[in-house]
């Protein structure tokens, strides 16, 4: 069997770049493929992986689902008798793909580099403080802030179009930014998830099959397995070394589906039902069960983090992990929207109203970076590795593997 | 330094092969020689070897002429049981402070066996890995030399002690023996202290001590040799199953940053070696090796040519990074076969860990001033009379010892005159 090596110069470079550095230490012994909790016996990794990212073989890489499917349990760092960290270099594959399915292109590189992280954090903070200063609420208000909340934070009152009331002027301006940052963040999403199945599909030899499953079927057969797999932490609980990750991956996902169902409440109930019924606006009370949902969520959003964090540093420290800005700005990020969230929160029962109000901008500045960020930074993995945990599903499956459905 | 102050001796540390060959060259050409050994034998590891390359002789042939010409020769003085205290003075004349550890059986040894029979108390045979006993009083191997019984007195209960001193007839059994130190003046040392058998309980992912079923390779070598545990054997410790297959283990410690960094030089040889031993036992035995690469330096690639050839045999690349005890007394191993694809688990009756070497002077060395690289090998400083031989300069095979041993001579002595 020959092979047509073309390796990609650039490519290597990245990945030194992803904190996969240490890639050409490796000499294929193989230590990390059994070491590997996750790994099975017919599609073993990292060691492919390694060998490829030495080869530049960039094209085999992106279209591989088993670098999505390693999970960085760190076990592979730490038996390797090379010091090649193939933990490392799987994370710095990833980091690559994201960033190489990442659209628009410029933002996915801005995403994808430390170097850039000013910029990250301007972008959004000044979007944020422009739509402030046109929604022309530069005066702090004073009174009823115990009872308004934040709900004046862009004004008072609705924004009118031809003297007819549009929105509420703080329900206008947040989606002003933010239904087009979730927007784009979606299509993005769902380009790069497209691609990659394409590109995986490819890779595999999955030709045209003759019966291919709908839609339900799909979703019955493939993804929603992998959603029970994700929610259930199967194959995280399978890292034993680092059981302390699952822990607080746990209660931070938790936390995330909590705030996307009460942020989809809201959305329906200030957004659209609130335009017929105004007292809807405003904070909502600490005993609506929403808000208590809304309040569990935020604790178990920043315990989860703070295990994370904690977790992350002692995997460097074990040498299990490199210190990397892919892995850090997640972190980051998160930390970033449940320390403000829930100061801006705390802040405003205490009625502290200047520091509240900077505190809340904060919060809407990292919440939009959050989303803006999600398909090129690691938060991506949400998408991505849910696309090839339901692809090494359909990939096994008697639509591919059936030879009388591939003619 | 004016040659008046040179004593003009060689101090070699160490009487293995190495040890032996360095000081033998240097006394055959005219100097005074002391040499000395941490065990109460001499011969080092090869005297634990059932064969040893190039020749695959046994170690009797090689090491009983030597002992022969150390006996013969009275420019060199043979120390057993004798460590380095410290080492002062400079290049041409260092003061080397000696002690003997006290071996409590005098030279009136016959080594009749008198007392060993008389022995009650019994050890864990260190010659043997531990995979038998010997009594507490003991002739340390077959060809000991020298050949005089060595008591592990610690281990004895005073009734013993009693015993075994009345069962010598030679009055040769003294309890009240106690270390002994003392000075010699030499212008060189030979540092050939040679290696230790990498501990294989460190190799942790691999579980050493979960089955019996996994041995190391000098285990192997003390199995199939003659005056071993099982008289020759290769059973399975344990259960002593006669094996119908076996997995070779390479790179067990070697070549890795977490344990030796260094490749061993040697194992790969050895296995093949250790092959061939299965091969006279057994015809038919399933032989799997577990390899990174497979190093067969100079002419050694025909021995490893002949070897591939065998049907009966399997070389798989991969390292194996698991080993899993069965119920039924044997292993799987399991490795990722980087040529074919896919994991491997193979399932063996017993597996053997082609741990590396390690030097054994280690810490040691530092402390008494030598120059010692990351590794913990000694590192030569002709100029100053500091010499390295055999293992303790670098991992090698006998061979390349003999070669390192009697370059070290002849440094040795251009330093002495």
């Amino acid at each position: 069997m020959s092979m047509n090596v073309q390796p990609d110069i650039h490519f290597i470079r990245d990945m030194k770049e992803a904190g996969g550095d240490t890639l050409k230490k490796c000499f294929q012994c193989a230590t990390c493929s059994v070491v590997c909790p996750l790994s099975t016996d017919e599609n073993p990794f990292p060691r492919q992986q390694m060998i490829y990212s030495q080869w530049g073989l960039k094209d085999k890489l992106i279209g591989d689902p088993n670098m999505l499917l390693c999970h960085h349990c760190g076990d592979c760092t730490a038996y390797c008798p090379r010091g090649a960290k193939p933990g490392d270099v799987m994370g710095a594959i990833r980091a690559y793909a994201y960033k190489f399915y990442g659209w628009p292109t410029p933002l996915a590189n801005l995403a994808s580099s430390g170097k850039n992280l000013p910029f990250l954090v301007a972008i959004p903070a000044l979007v944020v403080f422009l739509v402030w200063l046109i929604s022309g609420s530069n005066v702090l208000p004073h009174e009823e802030f115990l009872h308004d909340g934040f709900s004046n934070f862009f004004g008072e009152g609705y924004v009118t179009l031809f003297g007819i009331k549009l929105l509420s002027r703080n329900v206008f301006f947040i989606n002003s930014f933010m239904i087009p940052t979730a927007a784009l963040a979606s299509f993005a999403a769902f380009k790069g998830v497209t691609a990659l199945w394409r590109k995986m599909s490819e890779n595999a030899g999955v030709g045209e099959a003759l019966y291919r499953p709908s839609v339900p079927q799909f979703v019955k057969e493939f993804l929603w397995p992998s959603l029970v797999e994700i929610v259930q932490h199967d194959r995280f609980k399978k890292c034993e070394t680092n059981q302390e990750r699952t822990r607080g991956h746990q209660p931070l996902m938790w936390s995330f589906i909590g705030l996307f169902f009460v942020t989809t409440y809201s959305f329906v109930s200030q957004d659209i039902l609130g335009y017929f019924i105004p007292s809807l606006h405003g904070p909502m009370s600490m005993l609506n069960p929403v808000k208590m949902v809304a309040n569990i969520a935020a604790i178990a959003l920043l315990v989860g983090i703070v295990i994370l964090w904690k977790n992350r540093n002692e995997m460097v420290e074990k040498k299990q992990a490199s210190n990397t800005f892919y892995d850090w700005f997640l972190i980051w990020m998160i930390a970033g929207v449940g320390v403000t969230g829930l100061g801006a929160e705390i802040l405003r029962l205490v009625g502290v109203l200047k520091l509240g109000y900077l505190v809340y901008y904060l919060h809407l500045v990292s919440v939009m970076m959050l989303f803006l960020y999600m398909p090129y930074t690691k938060f991506a993995h949400l998408v991505y590795r849910t696309c090839a945990m339901t692809f090494e599903r359909y990939r096994d499956s008697a639509y591919v593997k059936n030879p009388v459905n591939n003619g | 330094m004016s040659d008046a102050t040179k004593t003009g001796a060689v101090l070699v540390v160490g009487g293995g092969i190495s040890g032996l060959t360095a000081a033998l060259e240097a006394a055959e050409v005219g100097n005074e020689v002391y040499i000395i050994e941490k065990n109460p034998y001499f011969g080092g590891r090869v005297a634990q070897l059932n064969q040893y390359f190039p020749k695959l002789c046994p170690p009797t042939c090689g090491l009983e002429i030597n002992f022969k010409r150390v006996k013969n020769n009275r420019k060199i003085r043979p120390y057993t049981m004798t460590t380095v205290k410290s080492v002062s003075g400079g290049p041409g004349n260092y003061e080397v402070e000696l002690e003997t550890a006290p071996r409590y059986v005098n030279s009136n040894c016959t080594a009749c066996g008198d007392c060993a029979e008389a022995c009650t108390d019994e050890i864990d045979n260190a010659f043997n890995f531990g995979m038998n006993k010997s009594k507490a009083i003991y002739l340390p191997h077959e060809m000991a030399f020298p050949r005089r019984y060595v008591l592990d007195k610690d281990a004895c209960s005073a009734d013993c002690l009693e015993a075994v001193k009345g069962a010598c007839k030679y009055n040769a059994i003294d309890t009240e023996m106690a270390a002994e130190t003392f000075t010699v003046n030499v212008s060189s040392i030979v540092w050939a202290t040679g290696w230790n058998p990498y501990d294989r309980k460190k190799l942790d992912n691999l579980k050493p001590e979960s089955s019996p079923a996994i041995i190391s390779n000098m285990m192997m070598e003390r199995m199939a040799a003659p005056n071993g545990p099982t008289g020759g054997k290769i059973l399975r410790p344990g259960d002593d199953k006669e094996i119908e297959s076996i997995a070779f283990v390479q790179c067990a410690g070697s070549r890795d940053e977490n344990h030796l960094e260094y490749c061993s030089y040697i194992c790969c040889m050895a296995t093949f070696k250790q092959m061939t031993y299965i091969r006279e036992r057994y015809p038919e035995a399933k032989i799997y090796v577990f390899y990174i690469d497979l190093r067969t330096p100079g002419k050694y690639e025909h021995f490893r040519e002949k070897l591939r050839t065998d049907a009966n045999s399997s070389f798989i690349k991969g390292k194996v990074a698991d080993i899993i005890a069965e119920d039924d007394g044997g292993v799987t191993v399991v490795a990722e076969d980087a040529v074919g694809g896919g994991k491997v688990q193979q399932k063996v009756d017993m597996c053997v860990l082609a741990t590396g070497m390690k030097p054994a002077l280690g810490e040691q060395g530092k402390a008494l001033g030598l120059k010692m690289d990351g590794n913990g090998f000694v590192v030569s400083e002709p100029e100053k009379g500091m010499i390295a031989a055999g293992c303790a300069k670098s991992a090698s095979d006998v061979y390349t010892c003999t070669q390192s041993a009697t370059a070290a001579a002849l440094k040795a002595i251009q330093n002495a005159q």
